[in-house]
């Protein structure tokens, strides 16, 4: 109970309260300013905050997460380029309500349905991730181990794009985490005897290089992309449609929770998933979808924001991230010493509890910012890109160089930035490689943990798995998702649909 | 989700993970050379895990990279030979939609600021790279250029060095008698 007391840290510490409403304010803009995302926002801002006490640096990126996930929507509506990756599918059903003149009832209903998603994902999060950082004490290491496997290999199989490309990409990340000197026994690993590779290679670097410098180049595409005016009038929404939809957005709620404790897979892929779920179950829509139906906005809003307090459980309870942003909130963590984890959920309770205090006081100052300011705001989204993007890149230099101030790390983030820019054109996710750059060393050890206490027996390994329900059902997750990408999956699934068809007429 | 593709990404250029870039099944220009590339730098990362620690024991440093890397390489060759057999995209180039002119000329200026930025500090560096990119991107006049670019870099200097206490390298600029300068003026005021 006392340790619950912390939740009301931010609410006592005008300090903190302010660094939430800093960080949400800055994270609508962010959030919505195509070109900046929410993950090149704190990986850059890592950089800068290292030398700052925990307590507000993790309230200013908490701030930027919650604004950020919900500004992305503002942009996709008012000028159809969703602002982040998390409001693609808003774009859908938005633009066309803001072409039919009713962008401000659009902003309206994505932002309180983006204050009810958040605040369902806020619950889940204080409700169940006590009870599963005590079920995670009971994990085997090697349940660790499938659990960060599954979570890079969640991020391809979830997504439109191919799970091969993704596993790849995880595969490069854990590589890249295993540079430099090993930590168990001190032997050189991929360093081809090179000195300045001994250190290994800052996970921040590669942040930045991926989030930041990549997505900055891929930007220079459209330097001129011209931008559209809307008409905006009444924001608040009436109580009659939020009441409407509130069966849906508890649906999507749900899935958006879901997602976002996957591990590794956040909000923009529940945000895809609940639009898709919102267009099977919504049976006879008043506007149709991609038209501009309120269903394609409340699904796909409350999902992202909801996937946010999910993506916190397996950060919290196992350190092992949600998404790309809990994934360098983790590293943020790290440097400032505390170590995610079941452990942390018994040693600091703290700041578990800080934590859900500074995600519920976000979400208000959402609410606040979203129903707010718009005037200012479609001023600032007009910045043009030609100054935008010599800032982003300005900025990524300045934070690689200031974690260990070495140049060699502006080096290594340049380079990861051009080749994550290659990776973005040919399809390679880049999620998973941040996975695995984070998790490398969670996976080396707890490998090395359970095959130690196995006696380096693969046998034994395996008896130990199968006479263990929750490692059975990870492996057999892990197998799944192999399984299901393969032709004899397809072929399956072909025959029970033709089935399910047949038997329907 | 194809039909919001369609409208605003016409570059298939992967802003997320949730819709990376690329072709499901045609190849863009450069997609079979990247893929060779990754193929040969996994073989040559395996062969350096392999020179960890052999194949002694399964608990060995070496046993994660080289399955790390393993995997890399052979995921390398399922998407190169997938690769092969696409055909390409008809309508792309290199020069258009994959490297144009303006993201090679970035990747070089970005490599010169990295350069000067030790040994000529911070504040020359990043303001020579301000007023280069700027006007390379926005072709306005020089007025504009050198003044947007003087606000920016004040702004981002004081924010860094007073919110966020982040050092650079001062190089030749001379960075602490001028915040000595301010502090002995503000001192003199009280």
């Amino acid at each position: 109970m006392e340790n619950f007391l912390n939740f009301f840290t931010v609410l006592t510490d005008p300090y903190l309260f302010l660094m939430v409403g800093v960080g949400t304010f800055a994270g609508v803009y962010i959030g919505a300013i195509p070109g900046l995302s929410v993950t090149m926002a704190v990986s850059i801002l890592i950089s800068f905050t290292f030398s700052w006490e925990v307590h507000p640096a993790i309230a200013l990126m908490i701030g930027i997460y919650m604004g950020g996930v919900y500004g992305g929507s503002r942009t996709a509506i008012l000028l159809n380029i969703p602002g982040a990756p998390s409001a693609i599918a808003t774009a859908m059903d938005g633009y066309p309500m803001a072409l039919k003149g009713k962008a401000g009832e659009a902003i309206g209903v994505t932002t309180v349905m983006s204050f009810l998603g958040g605040f369902i994902g806020i619950f889940v999060l204080a409700v169940a991730a006590p009870f599963i950082s005590d079920f995670a004490l009971k994990f085997q290491p090697r349940d660790y181990m499938f659990l960060a496997v599954l979570g890079i290999l969640l991020v391809g199989s979830l997504s439109t794009g191919s799970l091969i490309k993704g596993i790849f990409a995880g595969a490069l990340g854990l590589a890249i985490g295993s540079v430099g000197m090993d930590p168990l026994t001190f032997t050189p690993r991929l360093t081809f005897d090179l000195t300045f590779m001994k250190s290994g290679i800052s996970f921040i670097a590669v942040m930045i290089g991926m989030f930041g410098v990549s997505e900055a180049l891929l930007q220079l595409h459209q330097v001129g992309l011209p931008s559209i005016r809307q008409k905006i009038d009444r924001i608040i929404p009436s109580f009659g449609t939020v009441k409407k939809h509130l069966g849906l957005s508890m649906q999507t709620s749900t899935i958006g929770v879901i997602i976002g404790a996957l591990p590794g897979t956040g909000g923009d892929i529940a945000a895809l998933m609940a639009y898709d779920h919102a267009k099977r179950v919504t049976k006879n829509p008043e506007v149709p979808f991609g038209e501009g139906a309120i269903e394609g906005l409340v699904a796909p809003e409350t999902a992202n924001n909801a996937a946010v307090g999910g993506a916190f459980i397996p950060m919290m309870t196992l350190g092992i991230p949600g998404d790309a942003v809990t994934a360098i909130m983790i590293g943020a963590l790290f440097i400032h010493g505390l170590n995610p984890g079941p452990m942390l959920m018994i040693e600091k309770p703290d700041m578990f509890w800080f934590i859900v205090g500074a995600l519920v006081v976000a979400n208000f100052f959402m609410l606040l910012f979203g129903l707010t300011g718009i005037k200012f705001f479609t001023k600032v989204v007009e910045m043009p890109r030609s100054v935008l993007i010599p800032l982003i890149l300005l900025l990524s230099i300045v934070g690689s160089y200031a974690v260990n101030n070495s140049i060699s790390d502006v080096y290594w983030m340049l380079g990861f930035g051009v080749f994550g820019y290659f990776m973005r054109h040919y399809g390679y996710p880049l999620g998973p490689v941040i996975l695995g750059v984070i998790l490398s060393r969670l996976l080396d050890d707890n490998w090395r943990r359970a095959i130690i206490s196995e006696k380096e027996d693969l046998g034994r390994f395996f008896v130990g798995v199968f006479s263990s329900p929750l490692s059975t059902i990870l492996l057999a997750a892990v197998i799944l998702i192999f399984v299901s990408q393969t032709p004899l999956w397809a072929k399956m699934k072909s025959r029970l649909s033709s089935a399910k068809n047949r038997s329907h007429s | 989700m194809s039909q919001t593709e369609d409208k605003y990404d016409d570059h298939h250029d992967g802003r997320s993970d949730a819709t990376p870039g690329g072709y499901a099944n045609e190849r863009r220009p450069g997609e079979l050379i990247f893929t060779l590339f990754l193929v040969i730098v996994s073989a040559i990362l395996l062969l350096e895990a392999y020179g960890i620690s052999g194949l002694k024991k399964l608990s060995s440093p070496g046993v994660i990279p080289m399955a790390t890397t393993g995997v890399m390489l052979v995921t390398g060759l399922i998407i190169l030979f997938q690769t092969v057999r696409l055909p390409k995209v008809a309508t792309e180039t290199i020069a258009k939609d994959i490297l144009p002119i303006v993201v090679i000329v970035f990747v070089a200026i970005l490599a010169g600021f990295s350069f000067l930025l030790k040994p000529l500090g911070f504040v020359p560096s990043a303001f020579m790279f301000l007023v280069f990119s700027i006007k390379f991107l926005s072709r306005r006049n020089w007025a504009y250029v050198l003044g947007l670019s003087l606000l920016t870099l004040v702004g981002i200097w004081l924010i860094f060095r007073v919110v966020f206490s982040v050092l650079m390298p001062a190089g030749v600029f001379p960075e602490a008698e001028l915040i000595q300068f301010f502090r002995t003026l503000f001192a003199g005021a009280e």
